[in-house]
């Protein structure tokens, strides 16, 4: 491979446009570095919230309308009945263990977010493409939960859901409809998120009774009895009756099990939950995330399986919610669509303001809302939801291994830790080359979507781990 | 009103909420009485916990 002599001359052009591209990545940094000035500094000792603040805050945080979702694909992919309680049980505690042993005792050790915890670690070059990675990511989760909140309205117009295996829009109607309520979304993210925060904590207990009571109407339409003495009867035959819908791929306990798991794998072994985790007063803490994960990643899945299954095994969010709670039910998916879309365009908003300087925020809120509204045209994000939240973790989850291979394993090989950071890199290529590395890997990996993240996470913990040290021994030489 | 009665109201409504289809399932009310029932607890729920969480900001603010 060739080697660049550092003392060969560069022309004069090509000099001119080095320093224009470190001038240019000067600049973003910078702007980048403003946006989250207010949370460089460690959380300080007064600042730190008790035990029962975070189990409030996780409480209310884990139900969204893609949960509709969800829950009734397990049903459309014809999981056993015993498969789903077993592997959403055992998927969720691995969950909550990893937020507690991962991602909070770096949280409570370093007192940072993510973001300055890795521009210590992989530089501003790396944090910046990692921003980017995310804000596209959310702008297509957002657009999911608009395409949902559409079935809910599309019901009152008769505009038909899109079929399974759909990818494009299959009508103006659904065209305009998503457009509609995607402009509507986007118009109240711009409006201000302060302002709505409060009707979004007002929602959240509530849309997560809609699916409880949901379920329970559905019940007598399945053949329940009242006094329940054939409950798990019609559960197996009735409900996760073991067999996919035609076109669907059959999915056992392992894939539920691990589904589980990541689904909030950006979260808790990707790292971005350190944000809330810093504020903690002990890593214990993320036993918290339980009272957010078993409501909403288990009890509202099964409940919208009880509700798919009642209504005939039908891909149809806003029938399934019209049809268990009535005008309600429609009004919660539709709510439920909005209270996460909003937040998470904020958030989209927030990573991509680094790459436009001066904008002002509702400037790129409003390009975020027209991107995510774009994209919830096309069905086939809420269609194949399953595998894009194996998607969106699995791309996300190399930076937390990078973080966590220098913040527990370096001091124990004694390898530099925050080199980025001490020798002022703009780009840690052993960060960058790790991560993109590991996600080559494991898009080849002869294994199914659901799995793959596992292995890739030792494999970014190693990749990272051996490159850093190949070049502190490049130093010594 | 006091943030308390506001908060009890809204904890009430949301019960209630719950009460509407455990009659349904056990046959004591029919469809359309369930729907309407949830629909107004559900109303009930978000006047009264606007109310309560409004009330709780102003105090802390």
């Amino acid at each position: 491979m060739a080697k660049r002599n550092p003392r060969r001359k560069e022309c004069p052009s090509r000099a001119g446009e080095k320093v224009a591209v470190a001038e240019r990545l000067a600049t973003l940094t910078s702007q980048m570095d403003k946006l989250y000035e207010f949370d460089r500094m460690p959380v300080s000792a007064e600042k730190l919230q008790s035990g029962g603040k975070f189990a409030g805050l996780f409480a209310g945080e884990h139900v969204a309308a893609t949960e509709f979702v969800i829950g009734a694909f397990f049903v459309l992919h014809g999981v056993g009945a015993r498969d789903l309680f077993l592997g959403l049980f055992f998927g969720n505690l691995l969950a909550v263990l990893s937020w507690t042993f991962i991602c909070a005792p770096i949280a409570v050790r370093t007192r940072l977010t993510l973001y300055w915890y890795l521009r210590k670690i992989a530089g501003p070059g790396v944090t910046f493409i990692y921003n980017i990675a995310n804000a596209f990511l959310y702008c297509i989760l957002a657009g999911a939960m608009i395409s949902v909140s559409a079935t809910a309205i599309g019901l009152a117009f008769g505009i038909k859901v899109p079929a399974l295996e759909a990818i494009l829009p299959n009508s103006v109607g659904w065209v305009v409809l998503t457009f509609a309520i995607g402009a509507a979304f986007t118009i109240l993210a711009v409006l201000g998120f302060e302002k709505l925060s409060l009707f979004a904590e007002v929602c959240s207990p509530w849309i997560f009774i809609v699916f409880i009571a949901g379920a329970v109407a559905m019940l007598t339409r399945l053949g329940v009895h009242p006094n329940l003495d054939n409950l798990w009867e019609v559960a197996k035959m009735k409900i996760w009756n073991g067999v996919a819908v035609s076109g669907q791929e059959k999915l056992g306990m392992a894939h539920v099990l691990f589904f589980a798991w990541f689904c909030n794998l950006a979260m808790h072994v990707g790292l971005s939950d350190m944000a809330l985790f810093r504020y903690a007063k002990k890593w214990s803490y993320g036993l918290f995330t339980a009272f957010g994960v078993y409501p909403g990643h288990l009890l509202a899945w099964i409940c919208s399986g009880v509700m798919v299954a009642a209504i005939g095994r039908e891909m149809d969010p806003g029938r399934m919610a019209f049809e268990a709670a009535g005008l309600a039910g429609t009004f919660g998916l539709l709510l439920a669509g909005w209270t996460t879309a909003n937040p998470t365009l904020y958030r989209a908003g927030l990573a991509l303001q680094t790459v436009t300087p001066n904008w002002p925020r509702w400037k790129i809120t409003l390009v975020a809302g027209a991107a995510t509204t774009v994209v919830s045209c096309f069905p086939v994000f809420f269609l194949k939801l399953l595998d894009y939240v194996a998607i969106y973790g699995l791309v996300l989850m190399p930076i937390g291994a990078i973080v966590f291979a220098e913040h527990w394993i370096f001091p124990l090989l004694r390898i530099e830790q925050y080199t980025a950071e001490k020798r002022g890199w703009s780009f840690n290529w052993s960060a960058l080359i790790a991560w993109l590395g590991t996600l080559v890997i494991c898009f080849s990996l002869p294994l199914h979507l659901y799995f793959r993240w596992l292995p890739g996470w030792f494999i970014a913990i190693a990749s990272y781990t051996v490159l850093m040290a190949s070049r502190r021994r490049e130093g010594r030489r | 009103m006091k943030t308390w009665i506001r908060a009890m109201l809204s904890l009430l409504s949301l019960a209630m909420c719950l009460v509407a289809p455990a009659l349904f399932f056990a046959g004591k009310i029919s469809e359309r009485s369930y729907r309407l029932a949830f629909l107004l607890t559900s109303i009930a729920w978000f006047i009264f916990a606007t109310l309560w969480m409004a009330a709780a900001r102003r105090n802390k603010g």
